[in-house]
């Protein structure tokens, strides 16, 4: 259903006639059905692409006058809810500045539409680096930030969400919130100001339990980076390769006889505070971004080798200032995995890391998890303690089996990803399925698996998934999570009292 | 050949995950420079990228939208540069191009398609073999007497732009290939355009009517191999032509040749031209340039192929042989743009949008030669008239300081 024209001409004023259409063919890429996707979209009513923040507010303002839903984005992949009825979409992809890189507080100030492909290389080259979400090069860096993304490298860093400094945020009613720092016009740099921190309501997800407003700029933290400023890409795509300096940085995978070895040597690597990037990987995604067509993966696939050696392995990658210290972490390293039983797996399996380093640094490939016809689906996502992530991970095939054994989805019950965060203090998990996007049940094998998960996770008393951001599975099992809905339906009618931002059903 | 429902599941298989619209991510060197979709950049909508011109093409297959006020123009305005393809192809087992090239073809044999300044190709092809409408007889009236070694296998195959608008390409090419003592022919009256300007509009009829045409010529002929300096012809030939009937003969681009001719010390470089000077890949000698392999089977459950298909991912496009000769020419400092090789940014003068939208057309090429401009480069170069073309025209419009060099014009001058 398209807008009242009168409507779409106040919309228009504020963002001019370029940067707004309701035209149909111009709206159809808001209404793909995508593999990942459970349900259908409807077409949006609109989309706009307001260039600054006093547009946004502007449009917001209109919004709430006429009660008119909309929905932010930037990528439209993954996460982003995309189109319900009579919504508008609210693309920010013009604000796409980069306003400060502060070399010597570290941090940098950014507008939505930056992505991760061109923030990277700009702190890179400074010395300078961020945790980046495992989402792509092509993804909004804000977006993944007040997300909360995780990460391969968070071993060393952090869970994003930790490094959001100051933030301007246009709330659904229109308002403009400044949190940290610049609230008192004293810089970017610090996340908490005056008051009480607002930091935890600010969210990317969508759905009911999400989004609030429109973020429209934000700092975030930068570390040190210790590789070159510029990467050294050698060959064409999408055989090209990255290697850094080996005397500086080198990647080892080993298997353990166990995962509870598996944990323990992440907890000592952890104590040690030593790499850059520890992780438990997903066996059959590891297969699938290291091969180029799905041809090539289930030939990698069929041939056992990532069954034999990476259901129960840990990733490790060193990256020092200087060879000495590199020597003095391979030394600390080697007693912990001799300690906990570890073995170095197939020497082909650990030297592709080393051929290319993308994977620790902006993952440009990771779309290739698509491959295998776009039927995938994240579930658990969560974070705890390293030993609670090890225990839901042993979980799993309580609920997977049954899935695997009719043929629903990929045979690969240890498909899951356990990063520690901080050096072991929390972890993240992650169960990745792949299911064959042509099966007639596919959505039903979706929602199955996400609620098996859940009844699980009940049934063992964790506590470390995310709920989906439905009401209706909100409701259902909020109670199971201290009521948590409550407080978000209590939020969210304070900060959006119209409900007119990320609408949800 | 292939039509759209052909490519349904690429249409289908899309995640809208974005790789169609941005270079690889480990290229980039910093916040300018990373966008590779020409539409995209200029018209900032995500329909207009590979993504969305897919998420149409399966609406209207389905019959869920109709030939509505504005969508001939939205699919006619990309310039089918195939960025979109090849980065796509960095991850997935997806045809973006061959999808959008299906789609006109709908268009057309739906009877909206093509544009009204593209429906004049195929009578201009008909009445006179170019798409300029110029005396056919007239085709190789640049060439200069005494050139050419009757009945040789070897044919150097001009193409209409290069013949009709810019003859010193094809001066300098022959020139480069007498310099390198190989023994060549023309097709002289037997060479009608390669098809490439209604391949990429959609008039697949009409671009099959020349594709046999020029078959049947090298065939009479018994040519073995195919030299062209036009990357459009370059890219036709091994992109268009084995759909219809597979090569009995190699195709290579004058820079390719002339490789081999440098490697072998059969041509050497005497002059010194100075210049800093940068090299544009043209679209069809780069990342659409491997030779398209038919395949016929079955896309089974989580995207397996059988039986296996060799994917056109841009790979092996012709980026060393232009760089190498460049580089072995005294004086002239090469220097790279970030987008490059199979990610090089679009001159905008491909798939028939200059003529259907010069503003749009200049616009791109205008962005391409700002980042040409960015790295210190005095010059930029490439290898394809079409190139030239909207190059010079840009650098006119815009009163840009940089020069344009067609590659054959400095190797030319450098011998």
């Amino acid at each position: 259903m398209s807008l009242p024209g009168y409507i779409y001409k106040m919309l228009e004023n504020v963002v001019g006639p370029e940067n707004i259409s309701d035209s149909p063919h111009i709206l159809a890429a808001y209404r793909h059905f995508s593999p990942q996707a459970v349900h259908r979209p409807v077409s949006p009513a609109a989309v706009i692409l307001p260039g600054s923040t006093e547009e946004v507010q502007n449009l917001i303002r209109i919004c709430n006058r006429y009660h008119i839903k909309y929905i932010p984005e930037v990528s439209l992949f993954g996460m982003s809810a995309v189109a319900f009825p009579d919504t508008v979409i609210i693309n920010l992809r013009r604000m796409n500045r980069i306003l400060e890189i502060n070399e010597v507080d570290r941090y940098a100030v950014i507008e939505p539409g930056v992505r991760h492909v061109q923030l990277k290389p700009e702190v890179l080259k400074r010395g300078l680096n961020y945790p980046t979400a495992s989402v792509g090069p092509s993804c909004s860096v804000l977006a993944n930030f007040v997300a909360s993304g995780d990460h391969h490298v968070q071993h060393s860093f952090s869970r994003v969400s930790r490094y959001l400094l100051g933030i301007e945020w246009v709330l659904p009613t229109g308002e403009i919130l400044r949190v940290g720092s610049p609230a008192l016009g004293a810089g970017w740099f610090c996340a908490d100001g005056p008051g009480p921190a607002l930091r935890g309501l600010v969210r990317g997800w969508n759905g009911w339990g999400g989004g609030l407003g429109i973020v429209t700029r934000i700092a975030i933290g930068l570390d040190a980076w210790k590789g070159p400023p510029t990467l050294p890409v050698e060959g064409h795509s999408p055989q090209y390769q990255i290697r850094l300096p080996r005397e500086c940085h080198r990647v080892h995978i080993f298997k353990f006889p166990s995962l509870d070895r598996v944990r323990d040597a992440m907890l000592e690597i952890g104590k040690a505070e030593i790499g850059f990037a520890v992780l438990k990987f997903f066996y059959a995604t590891e297969a699938v971004l290291y091969t180029e067509s799905a041809n090539d993966f289930w030939e990698l696939w069929n041939s056992g080798l990532y069954q034999k050696e990476l259901p129960q392995a840990l990733w490790v990658y060193l990256a020092t200032w200087t060879p000495e210290e590199m020597e003095y972490e391979e030394r600390v390293l080697s007693d912990i995995i001799r300690e906990t039983g570890g073995e170095p797996v197939e020497e082909s399996i650990r030297k592709k890391y080393e051929e290319n380093m993308d994977f620790f640094i902006m993952v440009s490939f990771l779309q290739r998890t698509l491959k295998l016809g776009g039927g995938w689906s994240p579930t658990k996502l969560g974070g705890d303690s390293v030993h609670h992530m090890f225990e839901v991970a042993k979980s799993i095939p309580e609920f997977l089996s049954e899935f695997i054994d009719k043929g629903l989805i990929l045979n690969a019950p240890h498909n899951f990803q356990i990063i520690p965060m901080e050096y072991g203090h929390m972890a993240h998990i992650e169960l990745l399925y792949f299911y064959d996007r042509t099966a007639p049940d596919r959505r039903k094998v979706q929602m199955d698996i996400s609620q098996k998960s859940l009844e699980t996770d009940i049934r063992h008393g964790f506590h470390a998934a995310t709920p989906a951001h439905g009401r209706a599975m909100m409701e259902k099992y909020g109670p199971l999570w201290s009521n948590f809905h409550l407080w978000a339906a209590k939020i969210r009618a304070a900060f959006n009292p119209q409900e007119i931002s990320n609408p949800t059903s | 050949m292939e039509t759209l429902k052909d490519y349904l599941y690429t249409m289908e298989s899309c995640n809208s995950c974005g790789q169609c619209r941005f270079i690889l991510g480990p290229l980039s060197k910093g916040k300018d420079y990373v966008e590779v979709c020409p539409i995209y950049s200029r018209f900032l909508f995500e329909s207009y990228s590979g993504q969305g011109l897919i998420n149409i093409a399966q609406e209207i297959l389905e019959g869920t939208l109709g030939y509505e006020e504005g969508l001939l123009e939205h699919i006619y305005s990309c310039t089918t540069c195939g960025a979109c393809d090849i980065n796509c192809k960095s991850v997935r087992d997806m045809e973006v191009m061959d999808t959008i090239l299906a789609l006109r073809a709908k268009c057309v044999e739906d009877g909206y398609g093509p544009l009204p300044a593209h429906k004049k190709y195929s009578s201009l092809v008909e009445k006179e073999h170019n798409i300029y409408g110029k005396d056919h007889d007239q085709r190789f009236d640049w060439l200069p007497e005494g050139t050419l070694t009757t009945n040789s296998d070897t044919v150097y195959f001009a193409g209409c732009t290069t013949s009709y608008l810019y003859p010193e390409i094809g001066i300098n090419t022959v020139r480069l290939l007498q310099a390198s003592d190989i023994k060549f022919d023309v097709l002289s009256a037997g060479e009608y355009c390669c098809g490439a300007p209604l391949w990429r509009t959609g008039q697949m009829a009409a671009a099959e009517k020349l594709v046999r045409h020029n078959l049947d010529m090298m065939k009479k002929r018994g040519i073995k191999t195919l030299v062209t300096s036009c990357a459009e012809c370059y890219g036709t030939f091994k992109g268009l032509y084995p759909r219809i009937e597979e090569l009995s003969f190699e195709v290579l681009h004058i820079t390719e040749l002339l490789r081999r001719s440098l490697q072998k010390g059969q041509l050497q470089f005497t002059n010194r031209l100075s210049m800093k000077a940068t090299y544009h890949d043209p679209c069809l000698l780069g990342r659409l340039s491997e030779l398209y392999i038919p395949w016929k089977g079955e896309i089974k459950a989580f995207g397996y192929h059988d039986p296996p298909k060799k994917f056109r991912r841009g790979t092996y496009g012709v980026y060393a042989a232009p760089r190498e000769i460049l580089k072995a020419i005294p004086g002239i400092e090469l220097v790279e743009m970030t987008r490059r090789a199979e990610n090089a940014f679009c001159c905008g003068g491909g798939g028939g949008v200059p003529d259907a939208f010069p503003e749009l057309s200049l616009w791109i090429a205008s962005e391409r030669l700002g980042e040409a401009a960015s790295t210190g480069a005095e010059a930029i170069i490439s290898a394809c008239p079409f190139c030239k073309s909207s190059f010079e025209k840009a650098i006119i419009a815009k009163q840009n300081p940089l020069h344009y060099y067609d590659i054959t014009e400095l190797i030319a001058r450098a011998i």
